[in-house]
């Protein structure tokens, strides 16, 4: 047997809700990740294009259902927040671009977990 | 930041007439010795005399940039009364009239003078000369002697509060302990909103005047209003009629000037008078206790200030400052709209007898042979820098100083005269009883970046860095951020000026000034951006910024106007220190310094591409595509004559958005110790509460640092007062330590400075709410009076 989907996966709201979640990192991702290339090639910070291919592979694996989102996505994070911090340390107001959105997104992610779980990938 | 008016009519001033006291005969005679006296003066060195003594001070523009690693040169220079040596006749003059000279310490000039002022010596010489042969020797002369001037107190007699232009207030009822309890005493109206032809063009930046029980503004289309002091009651009011199309970057009435004829009977009309200047180029003066135009002064009450000018294109010359009064003379510039074409309105500078309105004097710096008003079917010199700001008047020595601006195509200088080089964005100050220059001290050498000086100097006796004693000095805040102390006698800076390397590059790399001058004193200015100061909301929005960055030119302050590419501007052309000025607390010590912490992105447009984006400056265009919101200044300024258009992306803002590019904070208010230009304290000003990515607020109370426009009032009783960031609060700090103490929320922008006076022994904090475009504040006409509650049965009490 060769079936790249699970036998049953539902297609229920937690099903949708994961696809949507995907949608998000995906537009994030996509420019980030292009936009982070263009900015490597003037000669700036390589930061963005790492996290954005963090997240476009974080998208692709939440299409799939598949728990390594998640774990994709925490090595995404964890990198953001280290970043962060030695970019601008303790600087609430400079921290509001790097560490708001990629917060809410993690929550986001989370919130698929049970999704992920069930699928068994 | 820039029909003919509907009253206006000729400029044609009634002649002098002999029915005033003897005084006026004798100045009269006197003048005439002046005239007479001039071709002997001219054949002196040009070092003294009744036409002024220039000092050069700092290297004229780009022509000598490398001539001085140090700093500025001076010669001393002195106006007339000062002068012990020669047979001019100025000094008759003032002998006759009695000796200010004795009050002012004379500083004397040696003759010989370093090269650089000996270059601007020259042109005065010159002009004296041929003076009296070209156009007759104004009738009018300014009062020799220094006249009694009402001091800050329970008045604010002037825009700055004193007469010395400190924003300080002597009163202490309200102190740290009680400002908490301050609360709404009055507010009053206007009336004057935006109809729908002059929506977005409205950013009134009001202060009002206090003398006497009455309070006297001016709304943002040049409406005269008098209040009660106490209650806020409107007891007259005035509408010049200006027309809509008058109005030029924005609807703006800074306030207005209070006059008193010294040589009045009691009960004449118009004794004390009100003065402003309008959108529509007129100076004003109406009755205080009445609002009724003087007949005396002008045509009816009014001088039309585009005499001599040329073509009348309403909202291209605009006054939108109070004029200063010294000895009798009103002193004004005017707003030239910016970036519109070298073809301009001229920056001169024009003195008035603030009784008669009469020209008493005309200072147009490519043209210093023209003293008077224009031959017929000419002008003064067009283009030249011009003087939007408020200048300030020294009583005592006779002197106005005026900041500068650049020329009217602000982003490229090839066609700039040798004149305007040496002048542009410089502290100018002008003997008000002959018109001349005395001495000038330059900010920015060949200034491409539109950081003309936009804040009012304030006076100040500084404690001399070298010894006992004091200085008579003046503070200088400038658009860059360097706080400048200068010796107001001289010109000559009290701390070194340092030079710093400019970037070179861009569209004129050959033009540029090599080195520009920076204050060892003080500056407001910050290490220069980096690619992590980039902002956003989320890591996709500062990503576009910071591709913005690496794309852009950008070596620091000074980096060169450049086509190829877009370039970055830091500090931006709103400062630094803008026309809200510093405040001083001469008994504690200390200067209160708002200021702006943004930059500009901006780019040239070769003139074929801005042809094709339509570009026109203001006396092309048709009139309907002046309605509507009024851009930002400079964004898609055709600068029409030069090679070049601008593009001012003001604040880097991302398009979508509306984010600013750079980081928090925005904007910030500090404390420096005054006499040694060391910070004492620095913080953010401005909360979050209204601001928000596509213009939502975000109701965060977090102070964040906003853009501010406007400046603060200080007091004995220990309070700065300020609203002037976006937040639409009004604020109340503690001098010592900048702590907030109180705040209340404004029905629109506060972008304006406050008054603080007392009336009936009750102590009144006055601020105007009336919003700002540039600001995206919103747009209102209040006035509105705080005080601390009245204790019961005691209401009157000193």
């Amino acid at each position: 047997m060769s079936e790249t989907r699970s036998v049953g996966t539902p297609r229920d709201g937690a099903f949708f809700w994961t696809m949507l979640v995907a949608l998000l990192a995906l537009a994030f991702g996509l420019p980030i990740l292009g936009g982070g290339v263009y900015l490597i090639w003037l000669g700036g910070s390589w930061y963005y294009a790492i996290a954005g291919f963090g997240l476009v592979a974080t998208a692709i694996a939440l299409f799939a259902q598949s728990m390594s989102a998640f774990w994709l996505y925490l090595l995404t994070y964890i990198g953001t927040v280290i970043w962060a911090f030695w970019e601008v340390g303790f600087d609430w107001w400079a921290q509001v671009p790097r560490l708001v959105a990629p917060t809410v997104l993690f929550i986001f992610i989370l919130t698929t977990l049970p999704a992920l779980a069930r699928s068994g990938r | 930041m820039m029909a003919a008016s509907a009253a206006c009519s000729m400029s044609k001033v009634p002649a002098m007439t002999a029915s005033r006291l003897p005084t006026t005969r004798l100045l009269l005679s006197a003048s005439l010795a002046l005239v007479l006296a001039i071709p002997p003066a001219a054949a002196q060195d040009g070092s003294g005399s009744g036409a002024g003594t220039p000092a050069g001070v700092a290297q004229p523009g780009a022509a000598s940039p490398d001539s001085a690693p140090t700093n500025s040169e001076s010669q001393a220079g002195t106006q007339a009364p000062e002068q012990p040596e020669g047979e001019m006749d100025s000094p008759a003059q003032t002998a006759t009239e009695g000796e200010a000279s004795s009050a002012e310490s004379a500083t004397d000039e040696p003759a010989g003078s370093s090269p650089a002022a000996s270059a601007s010596t020259v042109d005065q010489s010159a002009g004296e000369g041929t003076d009296a042969a070209q156009d007759s020797s104004p009738a009018v002369q300014a009062v020799s002697e220094p006249q009694p001037q009402r001091d800050v107190g329970a008045d604010w007699p002037h825009w700055g509060g004193g007469p010395d232009a400190q924003r300080y207030s002597p009163l202490d009822g309200i102190t740290r302990d009680n400002v908490g309890e301050l609360t709404k005493a009055w507010e009053y109206r206007t009336g004057d909103m935006p109809t729908e032809e002059t929506e977005g063009k409205y950013s009134p930046e009001g202060t009002a005047l206090k003398v006497g029980h009455s309070l006297y503004l001016c709304s943002a289309m040049n409406i005269l209003v008098a209040l009660d002091a106490e209650t806020g009651v409107e007891l007259w009011r005035y509408d010049p009629k200006v027309s809509p199309d008058a109005i030029p970057y924005g609807a703006t009435c800074r306030g207005v000037t209070y006059f008193e004829n010294p040589e009045a009977e009691e009960g004449e009309a118009c004794a004390a008078r009100i003065i402003e200047g309008t959108l529509d180029a007129r100076l004003i003066a109406v009755d205080a206790k009445t609002g009724e135009p003087c007949e005396d002064f002008g045509e009816n009450g009014a001088v039309d200030l585009w005499n001599g000018i040329g073509e009348r294109v309403p909202g291209w010359y605009s006054v939108t400052a109070p004029p200063a009064l010294v000895r009798g003379i009103l002193v004004t510039g005017a707003q030239v709209k910016d970036g519109q074409a070298e073809d301009a309105p001229s920056g001169v500078i024009r003195g008035y007898d603030a009784v008669t309105g009469q020209l008493a004097w005309a200072w147009d710096l490519g043209n210093p042979d023209l003293t008077g008003a224009p031959p017929e079917g000419e002008t003064y010199t067009r283009g030249t820098p011009n003087m939007w700001t408020t200048a300030t008047g020294d009583e005592e020595l006779g002197l106005v100083y005026l900041p500068m601006g650049n020329s009217s195509v602000d982003y490229w200088g090839g066609g700039r005269s040798e004149a305007e080089n040496d002048y542009s964005t410089s502290l100018v100050a002008i003997d008000v009883t002959t018109g001349e220059p005395a001495w000038h001290f330059q900010t920015v050498r060949y200034d491409v970046w539109d950081y003309d000086l936009g804040s009012q100097v304030t006076l100040i006796d500084f404690p001399d860095p070298k010894g006992e004693g004091t200085v008579p000095a003046l503070i200088l805040p400038s658009k860059q951020g360097d706080i400048y102390i200068l010796n107001r006698e001289t010109g000559e800076p009290l701390f070194p000026v340092e030079e710093i390397r400019a970037p070179i590059g861009g569209v004129e790399p050959q033009n540029l000034a090599r080195t520009q001058p920076t204050s060892t004193y003080h500056t407001l200015r910050k290490d220069r951006l980096t690619a992590k100061d980039m902002w956003g909301v989320t890591p996709l929005d500062q990503l576009f910024c910071r591709i913005q960055f690496q794309r852009a030119n950008y070596d620091g302050i000074f980096t060169p106007p450049s086509a190829d590419k877009p370039w970055i501007q830091y500090p931006g052309y709103n400062g630094g220190s803008d026309w809200g000025s510093i405040a001083v607390d001469p008994e504690r010590g200390l200067i209160i310094a708002n200021y702006n912490d943004v930059p500009n992105f901006n780019q040239l447009i070769p003139r074929e591409k801005a042809d094709e984006m339509g570009l026109k400056p203001i006396n092309e265009k048709a009139p309907e595509s002046e309605s509507g919101e009024n851009a930002a200044e400079g964004a898609g300024d055709p600068q029409a004559g030069a090679p070049y258009a601008i593009d001012v992306n003001a604040g880097w803002r991302v398009p979508f958005t509306g984010i600013p590019c750079k980081q928090p904070p925005l904007g910030g208010i500090r404390a420096i110790d005054l006499a040694t230009g060391e910070t004492v304290w620095d913080q953010p000003i401005g909360t979050a509460r209204r601001n928000g990515p596509f213009g939502i607020p975000s109701f965060l109370p977090k102070r964040i640092g906003t853009p501010n426009n406007g400046g603060s009032v200080v007091t004995k009783g220990g309070i700065v007062f300020i609203a002037a960031a976006t937040d639409n609060l009004i604020r109340a700090l503690d001098i010592e330590t900048g702590e907030e103490l109180w705040s209340d929320v404004l029905p629109a922008g506060g972008q304006a400075n406050p008054t603080v006076y007392e009336e009936n022994g009750r102590e009144y904090l006055l601020i105007q709410a009336g919003g700002h475009h540039f600001m995206e504040t919103p747009i209102g006409d209040w006035y509105i009076a705080y005080a601390l509650p009245e204790v019961e049965g005691e209401a009157g009490n000193p």
